[in-house]
């Protein structure tokens, strides 16, 4: 299971590793309170044994053990032992106590069953002044285990808690402190989730730590980003609802002039003006549709392998009849296909665009050649005309989006060279103005050859 | 009445001059900020027409001009910038209304005609003089109730003569209203037109007095 809190992920660091050493720790703690229980209970066990012994005597010639009644009393801790004894000479026999008490063999203490209860037994020699072959005797104490292994759990249990406390308190300090380290986080995201912001204002997240500052930092930098592509567009949407404003007042002007006009000609010529400026604006919405799609990211990237003479080719085919209807010698030069890649849809409107404006600024009776080459690895396309040309401090301003030249009486939108530079640009190529053999404007297009 | 219109956009200019001179106006035509005083100083216009967006100089740049030297000419300013930024900027710099484009040209007129009214001190839309009246809002001339037919170089001499009833007006003056920059202002084809309408005016009570080294006064017979 992957745990995507980082609350629980650090705690999770901290307090199972520190789980894990308390674990080994507890089971050190246990082995030691086993072995300090029997060292306690052995040395008891040799108290009593050494007790009982040292009151063995020879009496009235007889070896006689009494067992003092301290010797036994001393296991009387309240855990209910029970405790076993015999006392055997050196020959083997029993003076007192329990005859059928195991004898431990090993030294100093074993754990021995005796009916059926477990017994830590301790079996101690001792001399008998005069005793004769009776000496030395043997004392055998045994004692059942429940003091012993209640002081097993007493040791071992305040150990215990102890650990527990240990892990419970340093998880608690984890929570505390991550609790105090995320604020900042917490307080950012309150700050970007909050209603008021609607703006894209910087965040500002007073007290965040160095680690959480460049994420802020970033945060603020892609809002800036985005800010500015926001307001680029606002601008663009006043610009273009602006720049339809006169277009529709025109359209308005003229239709209210038709219907006034008693004379049929005059009524004729102000329809057929109304139709033209129809058209004109079509073009213009057709122009800033371009443009929105030309931007970057408004569009997925393509790919097209594109003849730029083919493409060249039909566009002049369909602008044919406006050259010829203006005694425009409209021509094409081209040494083979001039294959680029690129979104092919917005190249020949490029093209379209080039063509359009040196038809319109070319007077009637001019040139318009339209010139194809592949030279260095590059595709050049130029469009050559015959009109005014444009002024050498005015070349950097016509690629602005509804630049006009002043004093310019042609009635263009100011969008073509804007959508002739984005879609070159966009193609990873580059447009440059120039002066033309007849003094005309030349464009000149270079792309990457495919 | 003769008008300036202050327009860049050469089409809309000459479409809303044509559809303003349909409706009897005077109309000069300028492209330009800076053409404006040479267009002023050349004509006697009631009223200019002015669109913000201009090259050179911008118009409310030649409204600040003009309000700096006391010219009081009423001024309706067009413009593509509908804000109200735009607008109170418009106003607070001299305009005296603000027709927001896209617009009707029947908005347009009624706005002159306001704004013409208010300069000749008119509240009503209707100026009389004996039995000759002039509907401001038809723009149309009319004796004892019939309509009086004028070709439009007439209806600018009497509009004019109407609009200053009871004032004399100098053969000057009346050349300086009437005559466009198209016109060659020949002041003694003033005399032909005031001859003409005079005819026109034949038989009524409404007759128009020359005053030898003064000019013209429209005035009527009690």
């Amino acid at each position: 299971m992957r745990i995507s809190s980082l609350r629980l992920q650090l705690l999770a660091w901290v307090v199972l590793p520190l789980a894990g050493l308390a674990t080994i720790n507890l089971w050190t703690s246990h082995r030691s309170a086993l072995a300090t229980a029997d060292l306690v209970t052995d040395r008891m066990l040799l108290g009593s044994a050494r007790a009982i012994a040292e009151q063995v005597a020879i009496v009235d010639g007889v070896l006689d053990a009494t067992v003092p009644p301290a010797a036994i009393e001393m296991f009387d801790t309240g855990d209910r032992d029970s405790v076993y004894y015999h006392v055997e000479t050196a020959g083997g026999r029993l003076l007192t106590g329990y005859p059928d008490l195991p004898e431990d063999t090993r030294q100093p203490s074993v754990e021995a069953v005796y009916r059926d209860q477990a017994l830590r037994l301790l079996t101690f020699s001792h001399a008998v002044v005069g005793a004769g072959p009776d000496s030395p005797i043997t004392v055998t104490v045994g004692v059942t285990m429940a003091g012993h292994d209640a002081m097993v759990k007493r040791l071992w249990l305040s150990a215990f808690a102890q650990q527990l406390a240990l892990v419970a308190i340093a998880g608690i300090f984890v929570l505390l402190g991550l609790r105090r380290g995320l604020a900042p986080l917490i307080r950012l995201r309150d700050a970007v989730r909050s209603p008021r912001r609607s703006d894209l204002d910087p965040i500002e997240v007073p007290g965040a730590q160095s680690e959480i500052r460049p994420l802020i930092d970033a945060l603020n930098a892609y809002m800036e980003r985005v800010r500015a592509q926001m307001a680029a567009q606002r601008r663009f949407i006043a610009n273009a609802a602006h720049q339809l404003r006169t277009p529709l007042a025109l359209l308005s002007t003229q239709a209210s002039y038709a219907l006034r006009e008693t004379v049929p000609d005059a009524r004729q010529e102000a329809l057929v003006a109304l139709q033209t400026s129809s058209g004109k604006l079509a073009r213009l919405a057709e122009q800033l549709l371009t443009l929105s799609r030309a931007e970057p990211g408004s569009r997925r990237p393509r790919a097209d392998h594109v003849d730029l003479t083919e493409a060249a080719r039909h566009v002049l085919e369909t602008h044919a009849p406006i050259a010829i209807g203006r005694n425009i010698d409209l021509g094409l030069e081209e040494a083979g296909p001039v294959p680029v890649i690129g979104d092919g849809t917005m190249l020949r409107e490029m093209i379209v665009n080039l063509v359009d404006n040196a038809l319109r600024y070319t007077r009637a009776g001019g040139s318009v050649t339209v010139k194809l080459a592949a030279t260095d690895g590059e595709a050049v396309l130029t469009v050559d005309d015959d009109g005014p040309g444009i002024p050498a401090d005015e070349r950097d301003h016509v690629f602005e989006r509804f630049y006009r030249i002043v004093g310019s009486t042609e009635e263009g939108s100011g969008l073509g060279l804007a959508i002739v530079r984005e879609v070159v640009e966009n193609a990873g190529g580059r447009v440059t103005l120039g002066d033309g053999a007849t003094g005309g404007l030349v464009v000149e297009v270079k792309l990457p050859l495919a | 009445m003769r008008l300036l219109l202050v327009e860049d956009n050469r089409e809309l200019a000459d479409w809303l001059g044509k559809t303003l001179r349909q409706a009897n106006y005077v109309v000069d035509v300028v492209h330009d900020g800076e053409d404006v005083e040479h267009a002023l100083a050349a004509g006697d216009h009631a009223l200019i027409i002015l669109d913000l967006a201009l090259p050179r100089m911008g118009g409310l740049e030649v409204l600040r001009m003009l309000r700096a030297r006391g010219n009081a000419v009423p001024v309706i300013v067009l413009t593509a910038n509908a804000s109200l930024d735009g607008r109170v900027k418009g106003l607070n710099e001299g305009a005296d209304d603000y027709l927001a484009k896209p617009f009707q040209i029947e908005e347009l007129e009624a706005r002159i005609r306001v704004q013409l009214r208010r300069a000749n001190d008119r509240t009503a839309p209707v100026v009389a003089c004996g039995d000759l009246v002039f509907d401001t809002n038809t723009r149309l001339f009319s004796l004892a109730g019939e309509t009086l037919g004028l070709t439009p170089r007439e209806h600018a001499v009497l509009e004019q003569l109407m609009v200053k009833a009871g004032r004399t007006v100098s053969k000057a003056a009346l050349s300086a209203a009437i005559y466009d920059f198209e016109t060659d202002a020949d002041p003694s084809t003033i005399e032909i037109y005031v001859h003409r309408v005079r005819k026109k005016l034949e038989g009524s009570r409404v007759q128009i007095a020359t005053l030898r080294g003064l000019g013209y006064l429209l005035r009527h017979e009690d």
